[in-house]
């Protein structure tokens, strides 16, 4: 399967399989997905910045502290396999390949975004690429993305869903009715739960009475794996194998990665709930600090390589503010437009 | 050919005629499959079929929608059962959120190519949880077409209609007219427009807008002026989303009056929705208030027999809002 215009497939160092998929060992591996972790990390930072600097409006809600799951579990999709995002997966389009000035025009709302306006500014999808374009509606989304899961399995492809979603999105019904639907039917799915402690203000023990959160998917007949969900490498092996399973018809897989989001649960939430000490913890486990570690003690990465990285990216971000700053926003004549298919 | 069958055989003869026709066609729901429906509207198709195309699903009508929505993105054609129109309000989620504003909300990135069935209505002694109707519902919701045939011959062709529609489509079928409504259904392939009403009766005096089950009241209410030389036109809306509003309009502007009749409850049912359209765009013609027979806003279909006859809209309630308005 060809490359989609501007992957930026070769800044990744990474190679491709015939089927898109990106190779799976060695260097490469290791240093596409640093690359990705700082991408994501700086594109998200930079979303904050500019959202506090009154450049768009709406809201945004941070993944930062959150990368190692997106990347790790996303990296490895083929260009033909889906995603389900949730509100704070933004950068999961990044991950799979949607144009960096697309992901930026979606956070002004211009008309140059992929739905051209119409959803917020973290809530993107990306048709091209198959991540679904989210509504608010918290597990929504995994349903609907389980529903792609049985339809992809109804036509016999081997094409997989990955599933991104919170905690609290494991309180809903709709979280529960979607899974034992996958289990019956082994959809390929990959339920990915980034638990990070928190919906919103309400404190995991006021959600749920276990512990960890992939115990729910032993009442829907599939496998749960809890994950250190700030090592993008344990992350990207457990997904990996999940992947897999998915693709040869072995069905779903829930995957907890315990991690923590550094912010509120989005930028108008300053998150006094939450004591400074669990923030500070958390932020010692740095997703890409301590994969910057890894690779530093594999000698894969200087103080040299690791500036190049984040002048490259700084130059792909300017490039894309600008052009989403420079992009119409959509004419009040597009209002009703896309309501009804054109027959 | 035609042949006078019931509207039941006709809905299940366009489910069976569409999946032969077309692969990507499948019906799913809660007892639809070994069991053939609880209303035996699927009956025959799992030995036709098998249990890939037909699928007994579990108990959970918000999955149902949300796995329909999901495999219409994948370019199927799902037909999702809900076996009654009292139990949707799990899937208002799928339905509401997701169905009508997929396409919108990624600007036509993906859409929802889904037809939703679903049996409604009162008059058989279902009691408050098997006699709703609650279409209005999803009349609010832009990117929903909603339907409701009359005639086994509109049963047929409004479905293939909806199967085929681009659009998630929300089917409903009444189910005291599932055996007593009897026509001429061609055994052929056709199909009956959506957003098209339809005048069954043509009439000088008044307009009276109806669907579905009321359809054949109303009618009979006419036949009961007539003898008093008053001639009702009655048109039947078929389609909810998007109403007709021309046919409703032209005739209106012809006899002055409208008389709206539904069986759902009052408040912001289809006819103060028929009423508005009316006021606001044919106010000039009219000689009469827009008079409104319904169901009364009370929470839903009680079970004792009198309270039930209390509660629905009858022919005689009819003839007594045709004479009111008669008078003007």
């Amino acid at each position: 399967m060809a490359a989609k215009g501007g992957r930026g497939v070769a800044e990744l160092e990474t190679e491709k399989s015939e089927n898109g998929r990106r190779s799976e060992n060695g260097r490469e591996l290791m240093l596409g997905l640093y690359r990705m972790l700082v991408k994501c990390r700086m594109c998200d930072e930079k979303a904050r910045i500019l959202f506090r600097q009154g450049k768009f409006a709406g809201n945004f809600y941070s993944g930062v502290g959150q990368e190692a799951v997106e990347v790790g579990a996303a990296y490895t999709l083929r260009e033909d396999d889906w995603i389900a995002p949730s509100h704070r997966d933004w950068t999961s389009n990044i991950i799979k390949g949607a144009p960096l000035n697309l992901c930026f025009a979606q956070l002004f709302g211009k008309a140059t975004s992929p739905d051209r306006g119409k959803s917020t500014p973290a809530h993107m999808g990306y048709p091209p690429l198959h991540t679904i374009t989210p509504a608010s509606s918290i597990a929504g989304q995994l349903a609907v993305g389980t529903g792609v899961a049985f339809g992809l399995r109804r036509l016999g492809r081997d094409t997989v869903v990955v599933s991104f979603f919170g905690d609290g999105a494991t309180s809903l019904g709709g979280f529960h009715e979607a899974l034992n639907f996958a289990g019956v039917h082994k959809l390929p799915i990959i339920y990915v739960c980034q638990n990070n402690l928190w919906a919103e203000s309400v404190p995991l023990r006021l959600q749920t009475a276990l512990t960890d959160l992939s115990n729910r998917a032993k009442a829907y007949g599939f496998p749960g794996i809890s994950v250190d969900g700030n090592d993008v490498m344990a992350v990207y092996d457990v997904a990996t194998k999940a992947i897999a399973r998915a693709r040869e018809g072995e069905g779903p897989t829930f995957i907890e990665c315990k991690t923590y989001r550094w912010y509120g649960h989005s930028e108008i939430d300053p998150a006094k709930y939450r004591m400074k000490e669990e923030v500070e913890a958390w932020k010692k486990r740095d997703p890409v600090a301590l994969f910057e570690k890894v690779l530093r003690d594999k000698k894969l990465l200087n103080d040299e390589s690791k500036d190049k990285v984040a002048k490259e990216i700084t130059q792909e971000i300017n490039e894309a503010v600008e052009f989403a700053e420079q992009s119409p926003y959509p004419d009040a004549s597009e209002l009703a437009d896309h309501i009804w298919a054109q027959e | 050919m035609a042949r006078n069958i019931t509207m039941i055989d006709a809905i299940t003869e366009a489910m069976a005629q569409e999946m032969e026709r077309d692969e990507r066609v499948f019906v799913m729901g809660e007892d639809i499959g070994l069991s053939g429906g609880v209303f035996k509207a699927t009956q025959g198709l799992y030995d036709k079929f098998g249990e890939e195309r037909v699928l007994d699903t579990p108990l959970a009508e918000g999955n149902i929608i949300a796995s329909a929505i999901g495999a219409s993105m994948v370019g199927l054609r799902p037909i999702a059962e809900i076996q009654f129109a009292d139990f949707i309000t799990p899937a208002m989620e799928s339905l509401v959120q997701q169905a009508s504003k997929i396409r919108y909300r990624s600007a036509g990135g993906y859409g929802c190519s889904l037809t939703v069935r679903i049996c409604c209505g009162g008059g058989t002694g279902g009691g408050l949880y098997h006699s709703q109707e609650n279409a209005s519902w999803f009349v609010h919701e832009p990117g929903l077409k909603v339907v409701m045939p009359s005639t086994p011959y509109d049963a047929k062709g409004l479905l293939l209609a909806a199967i085929r529609d681009p659009n998630p489509v929300l089917y409903f079928e009444h189910k005291k007219l599932y055996r007593t409504a009897k026509g001429d259904v061609p055994d052929g392939d056709y199909t009956v427009p959506i957003g098209k009403a339809e005048t069954r009766r043509q009439g000088r005096d008044m307009t009276v807008v109806t669907y579905g089950y009321m359809t054949s009241l109303c009618l009979e209410a006419a036949e009961k002026m007539a003898k008093n030389g008053v001639e009702a036109e009655v048109i039947d809306l078929r389609t909810l989303s998007p109403i007709d509003k021309e046919t409703v309009l032209e005739s209106v502007r012809r006899t002055s009056k409208c008389l709206i009749v539904h069986e759902d409850k009052r408040t912001l049912g289809i006819g103060g929705e028929i009423s508005a359209i009316v006021a606001e765009e044919a106010f000039e013609d009219l000689d009469g208030p827009i008079v409104r027979i319904t169901g009364p806003d009370i929470p839903a279909i009680p079970f004792a027999p009198p309270l039930e006859h209390a509660w629905m809209v009858n022919t005689d309630k009819i003839v007594a809002g045709m004479e009111k308005l008669a008078a003007y």
